[in-house]
């Protein structure tokens, strides 16, 4: 096998870091993150997709709620980078049923794995891992907390995709739909903020509680979301939320809050559309546009590998 | 009975500050109270007070003893042993068991079984429903004949306001208190803590004030519709307290209940993502402890209810969706408020007594505890000079972890006397050279 030389600068001493969201995390850090993907991206060009830099690392999966995309993702990166993968899906089996959050983890660091993806329907529950194992812990997804490795993605798909880019200074991200439980949302103004950008977040009203990211501008009219943005992001509306009360019916969404060519002509001329997935075609996204020249959808799916070969390598071998 | 004399103690109860003097208990009752009362007492054991408070024992009409059926989290002898710890000489306890105690033979055995514990004295709640589902009354009077003092479905909101009217009407026939937790459910929803901007930032649920306000409107309007007493318990918020203040200047009999870890905690406490702090009703934000803090002052609080609520550590080592409500206090509630309120000044300890002595037996109807002579001999002996860590290790509760661990508190209590005879006692060296005989 041809070996890559992956090039950034290596650490003497490999630190243990995390990625629970980007707290501690600057951009420059960041971008020395993206810089990393560009590599790996190179990787998987190639006829060959695989390179020996996380050799003898064993990077565990733990899902304690359903994911096929991400985890599907994180182990293709592990992968790609001959690390051992091994996985735990605790989502609806009996397995933790009962048992606390740390029994259940100590059983598995018996395994001792260098790292864990955690996917769980409770927020902090990475953090609270964190006390409980000397391994490295990601963030796959939290609760509506924080899914830091998708905010990745997806900037590092707007900075590969948008024309002439020149920086996230003075771009507007606007994104769309149900912010109150989207750990998405949470993670891209986050992260979108520290990168220099702008965020507007829209929704219906009872979504959009006014103590979410109350940093960014809020806004009940998907017009004056769209209005100027140079990329849109629309979140996979989940129908209980109409059986929970929150909203009248799913007709109602599609008029007030799908994104439409109409809509998106407000938009900046060459703004990117988004959207984290997966698709409720016709609901929140019109076909025409999430299947248009301006979507990205596929490349932040494409885009999901490299980033997350990238954090790997970052808290494993490299520095930030 | 023991015959104990207990020299040299600063005395303070409900009726005021008595100063510096001996007191002697014999049979179960306070024989003598005053600088002459050693004389011609001939004591099988004295205790050096060396100025140290005495005070009656503090009384909790909100305890969770878990039995029966949970005594892997607390039990009678655990339970009733903590509380004896902190102070307490009397405990409700609540009545969410498993079963839950809606039966009268229930009732007697708690009764009978704490009586022969030699801790705090049990008396216990029993439920407004039965199996706590809020359909059917239970039979309040024979639950009374059997020795319940106080009806309630603690930990479950009575959603049914048609329910909760007729346990009012039967309850104030009987002198019964009612005893409410308030929160609408609709609204509380699946919030594990307190919905507003910490919340919204953790990406946790949140469970917002309104829930709770709007419930304890309509209990307190059951108050003025039926007569009854109506106690609400852990009023944690401005618009829920703002609501009971309000039925009380209109003269309707309702009281209600603060807790030791709302007054003290906010919900900026979860941004460590620690399930030990996740309770119910949750912790509010700093505007409503502050709020608390100032209704205590004005005088609209009636009782410290430590709700104490002890779970197994491993149940708190879940995530914080799966993780039960509740933490455990009774052996820390009295040094963690005279440490985090009086002695900064914020509240003069005679209020902080008031709301765990004189308050709580005015809810519930019973005589004002005294060190007076003929009183029953619960009192408790406090050390308001020695700072200690709180050190859950140490806890006689089974419930062995806290939210204010290694936190350091002042007004330990070294001696607890329930019925004239050692409920509780700490085996530390004291500076005084110490109980001795």
């Amino acid at each position: 096998m041809a070996t890559v030389r992956v090039e950034i600068p290596s650490s003497p001493t490999p630190r243990k870091r995390h990625l629970l969201d980007f707290e501690g995390w600057s951009a420059d850090d960041v971008g020395a993150l993206f810089d990393t993907a560009d590599v790996m991206a190179q990787v998987l060009t190639r006829a060959i997709k695989r390179v020996p830099a996380l050799q003898g690392f064993t990077v565990g999966t733990l899902f304690f709620e359903d994911s096929t995309r991400t985890r599907l993702s994180f182990e293709r990166a592990a992968r790609a980078q001959s690390a051992d993968v091994i996985s735990f899906a605790a989502g609806g089996s009996s397995l933790s049923k009962g048992e606390s959050l740390k029994d259940t983890l100590q059983t598995i660091d018996q395994m001792q794995a260098d790292v864990y993806v955690v996917r769980h329907p409770a927020a902090g529950a990475p953090h609270q891992l964190t006390h409980w194992t000397e391994a490295a812990v990601i963030n796959a997804g939290d609760g509506r907390r924080a899914h830091p490795t998708q905010a990745l993605l997806d900037a590092y798909t707007f900075r590969q995709r948008f024309a002439g880019f020149d920086g996230f200074t003075g771009k507007r991200l606007a994104v769309v739909g149900d912010i109150m439980h989207s750990r998405v949302a949470r993670s891209n103004v986050e992260l979108w903020r520290k990168l220099g950008g702008e965020v507007v977040l829209c929704g219906p009203a009872p979504l959009l509680p006014p103590e979410v990211a109350p940093q960014v501008r809020h806004t009940y009219r998907l017009e004056e979301a769209v209005e100027g943005a140079h990329a849109v992001m629309t979140l996979r509306l989940q129908l209980e939320r109409m059986s929970a009360g929150l909203l009248p019916s799913p007709a109602e969404y599609v008029s007030r809050y799908q994104l439409t060519e109409r809509v998106l002509q407000r938009a900046h001329p060459d703004a990117l559309v988004m959207h984290p997935g997966p698709l409720n075609r016709d609901v929140e996204v019109a076909t025409e546009v999430a299947d248009g020249p301006r979507s990205v959808i596929r490349d932040q799916v494409a885009n999901g590998v490299p980033i997350r070969m990238a954090v790997l390598y970052t808290l494993l071998v490299g520095t930030r | 009975m023991s015959r104990l004399l207990v020299k040299d103690a600063w005395l303070v109860d409900g009726a005021g500050d008595h100063g510096r003097a001996d007191v002697t208990i014999e049979d179960g009752v306070i024989r003598g109270v005053g600088t002459d009362a050693a004389a011609g007492f001939r004591a099988a054991r004295t205790v050096e007070a060396a100025g140290r408070l005495l005070t009656p024992a503090f009384l909790d009409l909100h305890a969770h003893l878990r039995e029966p059926g949970q005594e892997v989290k607390e039990d009678l002898a655990s339970g009733l042993a903590a509380a004896a710890a902190g102070g307490f000489g009397t405990v409700v306890s609540m009545a969410n068991t498993e079963p839950p105690v809606d039966e009268p033979g229930l009732v007697t055995s708690l009764v009978r079984k704490a009586a022969g514990l030699g801790r705090a004295r049990l008396r216990p709640a029993a439920a407004l429903s039965h199996g706590l589902r809020g359909e059917v009354l239970t039979d309040f009077a024979a639950l009374q004949a059997a020795g319940a003092v106080m009806i309630t479905d603690d930990g479950i909101p009575v959603t049914n306001g048609r329910l909760m009217r007729s346990a009012c009407q039967y309850a104030a026939d009987l002198g019964l208190v009612v005893q409410t937790h308030s929160e609408d459910p609709s609204l509380r929803a699946g919030g594990v803590m307190n919905e507003g901007a910490v919340s919204q930032a953790l990406g946790l649920p949140g469970n917002p004030d309104a829930a709770e306000a709007v419930m304890v409107f309509r209990d307190c309007e059951m108050a003025r519709l039926t007569g009854a007493r109506v106690h609400i318990a852990h009023v944690t918020c401005m618009r829920a307290m703002q609501v009971v203040e309000q039925f009380k200047g209109m003269g309707v009999p309702v009281t209600c209940e603060v807790t030791p870890h709302h007054l003290t905690l906010s919900d900026a406490a979860l941004s460590g993502f620690d399930p030990v702090f996740k309770v119910a009703p949750p912790l509010r934000s700093d505007a409503d402890v502050a709020y608390l803090r100032e209704a205590i002052k004005r005088g609209v609080v009636d009782s410290i209810g430590t709700d104490h609520a002890p779970h197994t550590r491993a149940e708190k080592e879940r995530d914080l969706l799966s993780a039960p409500f509740g933490l455990p206090n009774i052996e820390v509630a009295f040094p963690l408020l005279y440490t985090e309120l009086v002695v900064p000044g914020t509240l003069p300890v005679a209020e902080l007594l008031r709301l765990l002595q004189d308050g709580p037996a005015a809810v519930m109807g019973w005589p004002a505890p005294r060190l007076a002579v003929g009183a029953p001999a619960d009192v408790t002996l406090l050390d308001l000079e020695s700072e200690r860590p709180v050190d859950p290790e140490t806890f006689l509760s089974k419930a062995r972890f806290s939210p204010w661990t290694g936190r350091a508190l002042r007004g330990w209590p070294t001696l607890t006397l329930v019925a004239g005879e050692v409920a509780f006692e700490r085996q530390v060296p004291d500076r005084s050279g110490a109980a001795s005989g």
